[in-house]
């Protein structure tokens, strides 16, 4: 676009460029502030950048002339004039620039932002929570801990946005805006005018970002409002923070330092930058804000799942941000990023610690009905499975060992745990055993409110038990905890069932036994029928009471229901069996034997049937030996 | 220790409430023996609350035209650190005691009372910022007006007016509080006439862009208010009761002490930089029997009574150096406003001596506003940590 250059028409060029310069000048006419160059017509902005050419070039011009020509006080009066219609163009361009920015600085079109054909947005489905059945939640009034209600993690957002998984620069301006601008701030910087032009250009790109945060439902919101928010709120504030993270690093900034590069390429060193940060250090601030109100916030249990992903997400975009954010000058983001990132997981460290103190320390008293599985293992063991699905990140973050019970304390009222056996394992994996210890211990003093001794045995069996089952249905967890450790409990639930049984049917099956019943030692046929009657009698009342009591006991678990009772089986049927074929001739041959043999195998074989239902039973229920 | 003794200590203690508290050395010891207090932490909280008061000394020892300048208030954030490490070091070597209550309520409340100031500090953040943008238009007039480093000795002519006049005027509604600028727009017509007399300046995408411009470098929502926060900051400040004294083997004094520190370092923050609904109304109830009290309070009041100055009023930030700057550039504004060319030798003089004077303003910025901007994000840092390490420690 360059003019021919004709040295004789010197004057006259500069003369009619001046004039030019001088019709445009805003401050003085109407019609000059009304119009805009590059809005009105293409041959008119050509025209008009010309004549900044070429006043800029008699500027340059007298300066070398001043130096040579003895009429220096000429051309000093020349130079201010000169000056005068440079800083009147310079007004005009700044002017002309912004009113090109702004015509081109609206929020990011939907279509760069949004993913119209994607209907649903995916979830990342293995970050599905188990929903918790059957609670019974007695104490809930005073225990965050059960309180607690897992909810499925499914986006209800209709939109998505676009794949944005890694960076990639949208076009924000048709390619003449930014010629246009380029060729503006050319010569503005040319002429030292480079602060008003950075000036202009953050300013205006400033509001462009802005709106795209608001589509992007980025929210401006204090550390206070975070923390007065409640949990599930922020939930889904952190996942669309997520999602807008993404946009916003690897689309919307990225693109921004694309047309910073675009307008002023070569256009002296750094200035791309300069004009950059200007327009993007705030807007940066202002989104890495929440992530920093996030990792400040209060620690409580069932935060962590949402702070790891957040800490995931933040470190995938890691890289992109140092990309995008290269300069020196943009060092304090990049920081702030890592800042944040190390604080994230510092939280999550400590939510995990903090998780495994309130297990200790959770305090309800009151017995589960039935000895059946207490919430707090259910809660407990769906919390650790999840953790085990998190296993990639936390077992980066998670380094040291747990704190308590390294050492053999002695002291009943803290558990313990031997690590000579957990060699080689990781410090995540101790921290789950940990837990499982933890649990078992808490479980353990609960178990001391029944009142019972089967019932308490029957309690810890479920328990432990289900504790086995779910680390056995997760993979993760079951490669983490360990087979030794698994066996360990297994063996701890059955030894369980065994003192269940001892404490319950020892004293019934006592009943059945052979001593005591014969008399004066006579080979023959020397039975006490008294005697006879009363063991009779005995073994009905307790095994009508246990029978009464124990249905109403519930396992769970519909395989060990039927293991326990098969093995009562296996020492009860037998035992009364040969007890009846052995005496019962000597009760029928008595007064109203029904009394005393009430019930036959098969009603006892039947009646087994009903323990650990978790139904209570009526009294008819239990067939009279009909005769 | 026989029984009436200390009957006789407790029972005015309970009729003059807080007033009487044990704060005098011979009352600490006449209360804590006989109750088995431990001597040992009382040389430690002696000596923290005379540090505190040793610090804030020094800053209330500054003339008045240091009080509330760039350095100044760096040394007020420094001040807080120290104080800060140094309530932490109490923490730390009175760990069991910091467990067990009335304590661990009162540091429950003090970590409430820090995570309102990492708010203000991000306040902070943004009023720097603003400040520094304030700050490159000066420089604009300095690069015009010859001011700048790499300009020669150029003569002054009208062009360079002209664009000095530009960014003054803009600078002019960018440092005019909030609540007025939609005034200030009106009278920008009034006092840099020749720039701008037409009554389109609505239309004029320059002005709506620089008022658009303001509204968008906070970044905390349009509700969120430094007057408030402070308030919040200062709730249910007060001094430790008798009993809690000694139910905390004296914690509960530093405890006190460090929130009214916090609380006085925040306010003064506020009072000197730009930030959101900036409201300066906070009272301190402090008792004159601790060491700190009487500079603290001397502080605050002549921080008040600078900002009920006439020509401070409205200041968005009560900076010594935002007072300067504006100071200055409004004269070089006045100046730029009555010159007619060609320039006489005097007015050039003149010119040139308030072209110098803002340069000093401005470099002086340039110098501690980012060093300033660290520290503030430090501040940030150690209250962050600090209630992580109470968090674990609990």
């Amino acid at each position: 676009m360059e003019l021919p250059e004709n040295p004789n028409k010197d004057n006259n060029g500069y003369e009619s460029a001046e004039k030019i310069i001088l019709r445009w000048d805003s401050t003085a006419s109407e019609e000059a502030r009304e119009k805009m160059i590059f809005e009105t017509d293409r041959h008119e902005a050509d025209l008009y950048l010309h004549a900044v050419d070429e006043i800029q070039r008699s500027l340059s011009n007298a300066s070398i002339s001043n130096n040579t020509n003895a009429a220096a006080a000429v051309a000093v009066d020349d130079q201010s004039k000169v000056n005068s219609t440079i800083q009147i163009a310079m007004a005009r361009l700044e002017d002309e620039f912004r009113n090109i920015l702004m015509t081109h600085s609206s929020a990011l079109e939907a279509d760069s932002l949004f993913d119209p054909s994607s209907s649903s947005f995916s979830a990342s489905s293995h970050h599905e929570l188990e929903e918790d059945d059957s609670v019974s939640n007695e104490d809930s009034s005073h225990n965050d801990l059960l309180r607690l209600q897992f909810q499925h993690c499914e986006s209800s957002d209709s939109s998505t946005f676009r794949s944005t998984s890694s960076i990639r620069e949208v076009d924000l301006m048709p390619i003449e805006a930014i010629c246009d601008l380029h060729a503006i701030a050319t010569r503005m910087i040319s002429s030292g005018y480079l602060r008003e032009c950075i000036q202009v250009y953050g300013s205006v790109r400033k509001s462009a970002i802005d709106s795209s945060f608001r589509k992007l439902g980025i929210e401006k919101l204090s550390i206070g409002d975070i923390q007065r928010l409640e949990w599930e709120a922020l939930e889904s504030k952190i996942r669309r923070w997520i999602r807008a993270a993404k946009v916003c690093v690897r689309i919307l900034f990225a693109s921004e330092r694309k047309l910073c590069e675009q307008i002023f390429e070569s256009v002296g060193t750094d200035i791309d930058d300069a004009c950059f940060m200007e327009t993007v250090k705030g807007p940066a601030i202002q989104l890495f804000n929440f992530p920093e109100a996030i990792s400040i916030s209060r620690r409580s249990p069932e935060k962590l799942f949402k702070i790891l992903d957040l800490h995931d997400a933040l470190m995938d975009l890691l890289p992109d941000i140092e990309a995008v954010f290269d300069s020196k000058s943009s060092e304090s983001i990049r920081v702030q990023a890592a800042e944040i990132l190390s604080r994230l997981a510092e939280a999550a460290r400590g939510i995990l610690s903090e998780f495994e103190s309130a297990i200790l320390r959770e305090p309800s008293r009151v017995p589960v009905p039935g000895g059946t599985i207490h919430p707090l293992t259910r809660y407990v063991m769906n919390y650790i499975s999840l953790i085990s699905d998190y296993k990639q990140t936390l077992i980066e973050l998670i380094m040291s060992k747990p704190s308590t019970g390294l050492r053999y304390s002695g002291d009943q009222s803290t558990p313990d745990m031997e690590f000579a056996e957990l060699e080689g394992k990781t410090p995540l994996a101790l921290h789950l055993i940990w837990i499982i210890v933890v649990l078992q211990f808490n479980l353990e003093g609960k178990s001391k409110h029944y009142r019972d001794a089967s019932l308490a045995h029957l309690f810890i069996m479920n328990n432990v038990h289900y504790i086995v089952q779910k680390v056995k249905g997760s993979p993760e967890l079951r490669e983490m905890i360990g087979d030794d450790y698994l066996r360990k409990l297994t063996g701890k639930f059955r030894q369980a069932a065994t003192s269940y049984q001892r404490a319950t049917w020892v004293s019934v099956l006592y009943c059945l036994r052979d001593e005591g019943l014969h008399v004066s030692g006579s080979f023959s046929s020397g039975v006490s029928k008294s005697a006879l009657r009363e063991r009779f009698k005995t073994f009905n009342a307790m095994f009508e009471e246990v029978h009464r009591t124990q249905a109403t006991w519930l396992i769970p678990d519909t395989q060990l229901r039927e293991e326990l009772r098969i093995s009562i089986s296996e020492k009860l049927i037998p035992a009364y069996r040969s007890f009846l074929g052995r005496f019962r001739s000597h009760i029928e041959s008595g007064k109203h034997p029904e009394n005393y043999i009430k019930y036959s195998v098969e009603d006892l074989e039947t009646a087994v049937l009903d323990f650990f239902e978790g139904y209570p039973i009526s009294h008819q229920h239990l067939r009279r030996r009909s005769q | 220790m026989p029984s009436t003794e200390y009957q006789g200590i407790s029972a005015p203690l309970t009729n003059l409430g807080r007033s009487l508290l044990p704060l005098r050395r011979d009352q600490v010891h006449s209360m804590e023996s006989p109750i088995g207090g431990s001597p040992s932490n009382e040389v430690e909280l002696e000596s923290f609350q005379r540090q505190v008061a040793d610090r804030f000394h020094d800053l209330a020892s500054v003339p008045s035209d240091e009080l509330l300048s760039l350095p100044w208030v760096r040394k007020l954030l420094d001040v807080f650190l120290c104080c800060q490490e140094e309530f932490r070091v109490i923490l730390f070597n009175n760990k069991s005691q910091v467990k067990k209550p009335p304590m661990d309520r009162l540091i429950a409340d003090y970590n409430e009372r820090t995570v309102k100031a990492l708010d203000v500090c991000n306040a902070i953040r943004d009023g720097i910022e603003q400040i520094r943008q304030w700050q490159k238009l000066i420089e604009i007039v300095l690069c015009a007006l010859g001011g700048d480093s790499n300009s020669s000795q150029r003569s002054l002519g009208e062009g360079q007016f002209r664009r000095a006049r530009k960014a003054l005027i803009d600078l002019a509604i960018a440092m005019l509080d909030e609540k007025d600028s939609g005034q200030a727009v009106a009278h920008r017509n009034r006092s840099f006439g020749r720039h701008n007399n037409s009554s389109s300046h609505s239309r004029d995408p320059h002005h709506r862009s620089l008022g658009h411009f303001r509204s968008l470098s906070w970044s905390v929502s349009r509700t969120w208010s430094a007057a408030r926060q402070l308030q919040a900051i200062g709730n249910n400040l007060a001094v430790p009761r008798g009993n809690e004294v000694l139910a905390t083997n004296g914690l509960a004094m530093p405890i006190y002490t460090m929130g009214s520190v916090l609380l006085f370092v925040m306010w003064a923050l506020v009072a000197a930089i730009p930030c959101q609904d900036r409201g300066l109304q906070v009272h301190f109830n402090v008792p004159r029997q601790f060491p700190w009290a009487a500079p603290i309070l001397s502080l605050h009041e002549r921080i008040l009574e600078e900002s009920k100055k006439r020509d401070r009023k409205n200041a968005c930030g009560l900076l010594r150096e935002i007072y300067q700057m504006e100071k200055c550039s409004r004269l070089l504004g006045e100046l730029a406003d009555s010159v007619q060319f060609p320039l006489s030798e005097e007015k050039e003089k003149e010119v040139i001596q308030r072209v110098k004077e803002l340069k000093l303003v401005s470099d002086a910025m340039k110098e501690d506003l980012e060093p300033l901007e660290k520290q503030v994000r430090e501040v940030f840092h150690r209250i962050v940590r600090s209630r992580t390490e109470g968090l674990d420690s609990l």
